[in-house]
């Protein structure tokens, strides 16, 4: 099984600091002239007051997409039909597993302590018992998985959304989200690999992951009149839901609503926008 | 009734939860729910059409049309003429019975769950899940206002997604770009596209 990483010990899990320091700077500078790059573009009067970056968003978009359709997703659909479920379900666990420090290190950020206590309880159970994560016995033994990042970290600590992009190959993120992916990288112990042990897990990581979506492309493709905005309000508002461990308060999530037109009947607004809150 | 209306006005001014007004609306969802169920076990003998044909009247008893309709277009209702209202309406209905009929097309042992309702400013909100065939769960969340006397559904929230936040953004960006006549016109396709696949 390639996928068998996490409990190698040490020939293959270099651990190496100067390495690290050097990847981190590199992918934040990229992050960086990429940020940049973006902010260049922007010129055009933004129909969304969170995208106003949505012309070279949308250039992004459409070229993610074609990518897609003319790749991702028919590899994504040979792998299904290649692979019987429990294979994938295990290629899915153990990818799930290795990214799991980035999740323990959130869980301390955001000061959940026994969510943070059950979560290291859970690498430990997955990465041995579990075969490197490709079962997942924890869940069973009352160590269920959670889902934090920094992008929600930094949510929780009060720091607005930001500006919404869409990221070559990666897709839609924001700029709170964007750290989170140094740190998923940083914390990420195939990231220490030789490339010749990353290239083709990422690979399968890839085509494993597109595989796992590809229920909901369907539903965008079957319900979205504009796919572009119908992925950038979706990813919006499941951040929103994620940050509050699905559980938003009333209040938050308004913005989308901003309507300098519609003064006619403010009464109505008022009502329209607790009718749209995502609870 | 008018001894009864003062005792209302302050139960509603205290903002205390309405007890048998909040089990109606999580019995609305349960009706919609149940009849989602029905749809999903005879969907092979069915058909689309079939599903179309019974889920119909189901929706039209638990959805508030008429509010959703003038929500998903926000601002351009006022300037909407009423053969325009009157028609996005009826095409609105009439892609949300077809988007039914086509998302429970087959049944793999799912079930929903209620979890409770909580009464909002304006709102009325029903707590469920809907549970796989292999036990995963996800969050469905329903948004009720009372019309008259009847509690309806006016938008679901899927994991954090808001239907109707979705649509209010894509069909304002339709409207203003290329308006409303060919929102409707796209819609109309829509409803089309899921008869003509009809599975």
């Amino acid at each position: 099984m390639p996928v068998q990483h996490t409990s190698d010990g040490p020939n293959t899990f270099a651990w190496n600091p100067d390495k690290m320091n050097k990847e981190l700077v590199a992918k934040g500078l990229l992050s960086l002239s990429l940020a940049t790059l973006l902010g260049g573009c922007a010129s055009t009067a933004p129909s969304n007051p969170s995208d106003p970056w949505e012309k070279p968003n949308r250039a992004f978009y459409n070229f993610n997409d074609s990518l897609d359709r003319n790749f991702f997703t028919p590899v994504a659909k040979g792998y299904v039909w290649a692979t019987p479920k429990p294979v994938r379900a295990g290629v899915t666990n153990a990818f799930e597993n290795v990214n799991y420090l980035n999740v323990m290190a959130n869980d301390l950020l955001q000061g959940k302590v026994s969510d943070f206590a059950s979560d290291s309880g859970r690498f430990v159970v997955n990465s041995t018992v579990g075969l490197g994560g490709l079962f997942d016995p924890a869940t069973k033994l009352g160590m269920p998985a959670h889902d934090e990042d920094l992008g929600q970290t930094l949510g929780k600590w009060g720091v607005g959304e930001g500006r919404y992009m869409v990221l070559p190959l990666m897709g839609p993120n924001s700029l709170r989200d964007l750290p989170n992916v140094a740190s998923a990288m940083a914390l990420n112990p195939l990231t220490y690999l030789n490339a010749v042990v990353t290239v083709p897990l990422g690979v399968i990581n890839t085509i494993n992951m597109r595989a796992n979506l590809l229920e909901e492309t369907n539903i965008r493709d079957q319900a979205a009149l504009d796919p572009y905005t119908f992925v950038r309000e979706a990813y919006r508002q499941q951040r929103e839901f994620k940050i509050y461990d699905g559980n938003p308060p009333s209040e938050s999530i308004d913005d989308y609503l901003d309507e300098p037109e519609a003064t006619a009947a403010p009464a109505a607004a008022a009502d329209e926008s607790s009718v749209l809150k995502v609870y | 009734m008018l001894k009864l209306a003062p005792r209302l006005l302050l139960l509603l001014s205290l903002g205390l939860p309405c007890g048998a007004l909040a089990a109606e609306a999580t019995a609305v969802v349960e009706t919609l729910h149940a009849a989602l169920l029905a749809a999903m076990k005879d969907a092979k003998t069915l058909g689309f059409k079939g599903r179309v044909a019974q889920l119909g009247p189901v929706l039209d008893s638990t959805f508030d049309f008429p509010a959703i309709a003038k929500v998903a277009t926000g601002r351009h209702w006022q300037k909407m003429t009423e053969d325009q209202r009157q028609t996005f309406l009826q095409t609105f209905r009439d892609l949300s019975v077809a988007t039914y009929a086509d998302n429970f097309s087959d049944f793999g042992g799912e079930k929903f769950e209620t979890l409770g309702h909580e009464q909002k400013k304006n709102a009325e909100l029903v707590r469920t899940n809907i549970v796989t065939g292999e036990g995963k769960r996800v969050s469905l969340n329903y948004v009720l206002t009372r019309n008259n006397d009847d509690y309806r559904i006016v938008n679901v929230v899927a994991e954090g997604v808001s239907d109707l936040g979705l649509k209010r953004s894509e069909y304002d960006g339709i409207i203003a770009a290329e308006g409303v006549d060919s929102l409707v016109a796209k819609l109309k396709a829509k409803v089309a596209s899921y008869a003509a696949s009809g599975r």
